[in-house]
């Protein structure tokens, strides 16, 4: 069994990203803490045959509209970069959307190897200087997500050098 | 007796509201987000009607809720004025923590999730959905500022269109306390009433067919379905009997009366 991770991101403005940074610095407090906030899409896909990097091509033809998205492949592991604290978002009530695309690639696109999709939205903030992943969760907790639907997950990253 | 219709980035239906509050004899006037927000204190009542505000970005009501305006709006609803939320409004009363407000700290007590339309105990459908629906009034009369002049039992048909009205919550023993305190003011039902808890009765999988409630005091309401697009009897579907009644009027024009017959009360 195989986890193929697609992050896409989009390529032009993302309207949602710019509204969650706005209302976190000019409504809930963050404008000496936050420096951005950007925004991917998330879909872990389990696979139990088949070449991963090869479907992960193919799933990306499905799942990522070019003319606005761009992507990333990364299989089993799951890595970010150290510039932003990561905050991965999922529905923890079932999620439609991501049956909807496990059943479109099994029973429509034919990837009878596809056992189960996940899709997450992972939240990329950037933040200065200390505590910032006790920061990140406040933030997360304060608006990224409402506990009665939703989860979320401070996720690792590089250490900084000491 | 005048009113406030809050008008967000992305709200579209403040308009037909604005009409229903002022055909009902009360003098109504549009309060933009940006406005100074202690300016609501001249107000006696408000609505916050439905829409995309802020496109429903990260998800609906959210980013609205952290509007200064609506903490003057709670400042409000503390001062016991009437509040009703009409779908997006519902959504932005629940994550600003003033539905259901049992807990009498701000805190998000529920969420209205995306729809899921189940049958059979199979998922038939999700996501948007637009329909007229029956709703029976389950609260006391009196009991809720929307509903103030509406029997108990009584059948409203009133259209819905939302895509996120599932009425979700982790807060154990929510739901009974609802029940018990008389705060689950509407929910969706067949033609004879019977709250029959699968698709198309229950049009967007809410627990316990939960289409509206109020907070514990009753001024504050939060409803899925829009009033204001079943206040008019032109406004029917063309099955509806009334649609070319002479005299007739519509089932939503229940809600906005209500609110005024509460706030003379209440003066």
């Amino acid at each position: 069994m195989s986890r193929i991770n697609l992050r896409v991101w989009l390529i032009i403005p993302d309207a949602e990203a710019a509204t969650v940074k706005n209302t976190l610095i000019r409504r809930m407090g963050y404008k000496d803490i936050l420096a951005d906030v950007k925004k991917e899409r998330l879909f872990s896909i389990d696979v139990d045959s088949g070449d991963p990097e090869v479907l992960a091509r193919a799933f990306a033809k499905e799942l990522v509209n070019e003319n606005k998205e761009s992507h990333k492949v990364q299989i089993d592991t799951l890595k970010f970069e150290e510039a932003y604290v990561p905050v991965k978002v999922a529905l923890h009530i079932e999620d439609g959307e991501a049956i909807s695309t496990r059943d479109r690639l099994r029973n429509r696109l034919g990837f009878k190897n596809v056992r189960a999709v996940e899709k997450a939205t992972i939240w990329k903030l950037y933040l200065k200087g200390e505590n910032q992943e006790r920061v990140a969760k406040e933030i997360a907790e304060g608006l990224l997500i409402n506990p009665h639907k939703d989860s979320y997950e401070i996720l690792s990253r590089p250490k900084m050098p000491a | 007796m005048k009113i406030a219709v809050m008008q967000f980035p992305g709200t579209n239906c403040e308009y037909e509201c604005l009409v229903s509050v002022k055909e009902v004899g009360m003098v109504g006037e549009l309060f933009r987000w940006n406005r100074p927000a202690a300016e609501l204190s001249a107000f006696d009542g408000f609505i916050v009607p439905g829409g995309w505000s802020y496109a429903d970005r990260i998800r609906a009501g959210a980013i609205a809720s952290k509007e200064p305006v609506m903490d003057a709006l709670r400042e409000e609803a503390a001062r016991g004025k009437p509040i009703i939320g009409i779908c997006n409004g519902f959504q932005i009363l629940v994550e600003s923590g003033l539905l259901p407000g049992t807990s009498g700290s701000g805190k998000v007590e529920m969420a209205l999730a995306q729809n899921v339309m189940i049958s059979n105990k199979k998922i038939v459908r999700r996501g948007y959905y637009v329909d007229w629906v029956n709703i029976k009034h389950d609260a006391s009369p009196r009991r809720c500022s929307g509903s103030f002049s509406i029997d108990k039992g009584e059948l409203l048909q009133i259209p819905i269109a939302h895509g996120e009205g599932n009425l979700v919550t982790m807060e154990k023993g929510l739901i009974q306390k609802l029940n018990d305190e008389g705060q689950v003011v509407f929910r969706y039902c067949d033609s004879r009433g019977r709250t029959i808890p699968e698709f198309p009765v229950n049009v967007n999988g809410s627990t316990e067919n939960i289409a509206g409630i109020c907070n514990p005091e009753g001024n504050v309401l939060g409803m899925m379905p829009h009033p204001e697009r079943a206040f008019f009897s032109w406004q029917l579907p063309p099955h509806d009997p009334r649609k070319h009644q002479k005299g007739a009027v519509g089932p939503g024009r229940k809600i906005f009366e209500s609110m005024k017959h509460f706030i003379e009360v209440r003066a």
